[in-house]
């Protein structure tokens, strides 16, 4: 009870931030960039309406964090998810799975505070189906029959009201994220059973393994960014916005 | 004319339009479609030393992409203030980057299907999308073309949501306002020769 009044109290301060934080320095570059086309003709299928902008006050210190997850990254994280590999890859599947359908009630409360009504009966539809016939969620029947997860989280959802991204931050260990979505992640908790089911330590524990396990199924991402990107900070900074921006917009 | 001959000929024009419309130059899903099947046919020729492997590959994507429509739209404003052989430079630089990242992905390739959803043009563009399916999940990927002189070639390429070219404007925007055109180049350059060491070495 006492963290849920602390959340809420959080989301309260947080939702009395001025929304149009972005057009305040950093992205002064960008604007001239949109207006004037007559060289490459309008693009009839823009990925973005306006410009996207991108607000990084705290940019050395993103940067020094960035550095230290890199290092995390390839000294422990990667060795780790690296022997995760012998596990043969559906059993990792299928851990994946299981723990996403444990974790339905974020994405359905998400849904309904969108008030995306058929979202949200797509993930009870999901969780039903994939308990019952798909083994207690270590299988995904309903996506092949048309039912694809729906990825909402309390960062979309206030984007889906309006709440702008806010600075860029950089975390540590989780990576890229910004003000909304870092709220959005710690609010997330308390709508996650496995939180009140588990103690602090094992959901802890839940949360590394799967984690690891996630990247045990990822292709090198970030390898190939960092070997191909001559500003690997920059490129990450821009695709997480850019990724989170459509999804906020979805 | 009169008004049998007048039928005849609206008869025949109109069994000839769609024999007409198969010979006409392949629609961008088509191309989209024959390029991908080309880099997995010679992916899939054991035959094939690494080199020429890569050789083909690289000719496979230079051919797809339109690389100065790409630059135009990366560098913006830059483009305009930019000399004609700064230009130039930038083009070479960004294809042979671009094609470096490319192989890497190909490469890497490990009978992933490739699902083509759907295509929507709109007049001279024209946007393909794609689900790449691997074993753990589907990976969304739309390819924009625009149709030129040779046909219909890419000109951004959005994956998971990410524009490339928006990605770069702003990334690349960035390099330039803090270290010149000169910088982003000599950035650029160097990437390369640190790839191209990079594939010696393996």
């Amino acid at each position: 009870m006492k963290n849920l009044l602390l959340l809420f109290s959080v989301l309260l301060l947080f939702s009395l931030l001025p929304t149009p934080l972005p057009a305040a320095e950093g992205a002064t570059d960008s604007a001239a960039t949109t207006a004037d086309d007559d060289l490459f003709s309008a693009d009839p299928f823009a990925t973005e309406e306006v410009e996207l902008q991108i607000y990084d006050p705290i940019e050395p210190v993103n940067r020094g964090i960035f550095w230290v997850n890199d290092k995390l990254y390839f000294y422990l994280f990667k060795p780790v998810a690296r022997g995760l590999r012998i596990v043969p890859e559906p059993a990792r599947v299928s851990l994946r799975n299981f723990i996403s359908n444990l974790t339905t009630p974020i994405r359905l409360i998400n849904c309904l505070l969108q008030l995306k009504g058929r979202d949200a009966a797509t993930e009870i539809t999901r969780f039903v189906v994939n308990s019952t016939v798909g083994i207690a969620g270590l299988f995904d029947p309903a996506s092949s029959n048309g039912l694809a997860k729906k990825e909402e989280d309390l960062g979309q959802t206030f984007g889906h009201y309006g709440l702008g991204s806010g600075p860029y931050l950089v975390l540590p260990i989780l990576g890229p994220s910004n003000l909304r979505d870092g709220v959005g992640r710690i609010g997330d908790l308390f709508l996650d059973p496995l939180t009140y089911i588990l103690t602090d330590a094992e959901t802890l524990g839940l949360k590394v393994v799967d984690a690891e396990n996630e990247l045990s199924l990822d292709k090198d991402t970030y390898e190939g960014i960092v070997k191909h990107e001559i500003a690997p900070y920059l490129f990450i900074r821009d695709a997480y916005e850019q990724n989170r921006a459509a999804k906020v917009n979805k | 004319m009169n008004r049998t001959a007048r039928f005849f000929f609206l008869v025949i024009a109109f069994t000839l339009l769609p024999v007409g419309l198969c010979f006409a130059a392949p629609g961008p899903m088509e191309t989209a479609q024959h390029t991908v099947e080309t880099v997995i046919g010679i992916l899939k020729t054991p035959a094939l030393a690494p080199e020429v492997k890569r050789e083909r590959l690289s000719t496979t994507i230079g051919n797809s992409f339109d690389f100065e429509a790409m630059s135009q739209r990366i560098l913006a404003q830059n483009w305009k203030n930019a000399s004609s052989k700064e230009r130039d430079r930038f083009i070479d630089l960004l294809a042979e980057l671009l094609q470096q990242n490319y192989l890497g992905h190909i490469e890497s390739y490990t009978n992933e299907k490739i699902e083509f959803v759907k295509e929507r043009i709109k007049r001279n563009k024209a946007a393909i999308d794609t689900l790449i399916l691997t074993k753990s999940k589907e990976i969304p990927v739309s390819y924009h073309m625009l149709q030129n002189g040779e046909g219909w070639k890419v000109y951004d390429v959005i994956i998971e949501s990410v524009s490339f070219v928006n990605n770069y404007r702003r990334t690349y925007g960035q390099i330039i306002k803090k270290e010149g055109f000169s910088g982003l180049l000599a950035k650029m350059e160097e990437k390369l020769t640190q790839l191209h060491q990079e594939n010696q070495g393996q």
